[in-house]
């Protein structure tokens, strides 16, 4: 998870690389996604989450489909 | 946190609980993770113990391990190593494993503060600010490289 200039840096990166472009979010995606992933962190009762759980948390936000999915094992 | 303080330890809270939530306040407070010994005297607990509970906490993908010992390497948000993500609340630094668990860190402590790092395509710093639990700074794109389904295939490098 990586924070790129932008778009065409992304592209330029992954292009040198040769792997395939994966998915992008923006900051204020990431940030609402680490604010509901993390903010339990320091509690007592915290435990890991359940897949299930886990593609909530991406639906919340708005990040669904193959990639975003714990069962998409390929 | 230090290795002199103890944690109170609620009547159904397992070692595994207790240890996490040591080693969680720890970075926190120091920015490191507590080592095997200071683990025991922080839990009460023998350093054997302490040792079995953080394989356990990373057999369950709780912590990462520096491989081949007992030492946290990554509790996320938080590394023990640094790393191109660097968390800073005004004197204070912490490092995240990436740019979700350097944004996870002010999440974490529920701060304000900056992160910086630098775009791996053409170098340029960035850096992005939480401030009044807003999002601003630099304009950047987060880019996700391997689908979620395969993260924990090698988390040294997601």
């Amino acid at each position: 998870m990586l924070l790129f200039r932008s778009e065409e840096d992304i592209e330029r990166w992954s292009e040198m690389r040769g792997t395939p472009r994966g998915e992008t979010m923006s900051v204020e995606q990431q940030w609402r996604l680490a604010r509901a992933w993390f903010e339990d962190r320091l509690l007592p009762g915290y435990r890991r989450r359940t897949p299930e759980e886990v593609e909530a948390v991406f639906a919340g936000i708005g990040l669904t489909g193959p990639f975003w999915s714990l069962s998409a094992r390929g | 946190m230090s290795a002199d303080d103890r944690i109170e330890r609620s009547d159904d809270a397992t070692t595994d609980d207790v240890v996490r939530l040591a080693i969680m306040r720890m970075f926190v407070d120091e920015g490191r993770p507590p080592a095997p010994n200071e683990l025991a005297s922080i839990v009460g607990i023998p350093q054997a113990e302490a040792e079995a509970s953080l394989r356990r906490l990373a057999d369950a993908h709780v912590i990462v391990l520096a491989p081949g010992t007992p030492l946290v390497w990554m509790a996320n948000p938080f590394s023990a190593l640094p790393t191109p993500f660097e968390v800073r609340r005004g004197d204070r630094r912490w490092w995240g494993n990436c740019i979700w668990d350097a944004l996870g860190v002010l999440a974490t402590i529920s701060s304000d503060g900056e992160v910086r790092t630098s775009c791996p395509d053409c170098g340029e710093p960035l850096r992005l600010e939480v401030r009044d639990g807003q999002i601003g700074g630099d304009a950047a794109v987060v880019h996700y490289s391997t689908p979620a389904a395969k993260w924990w295939d090698d988390i040294g490098s997601t």
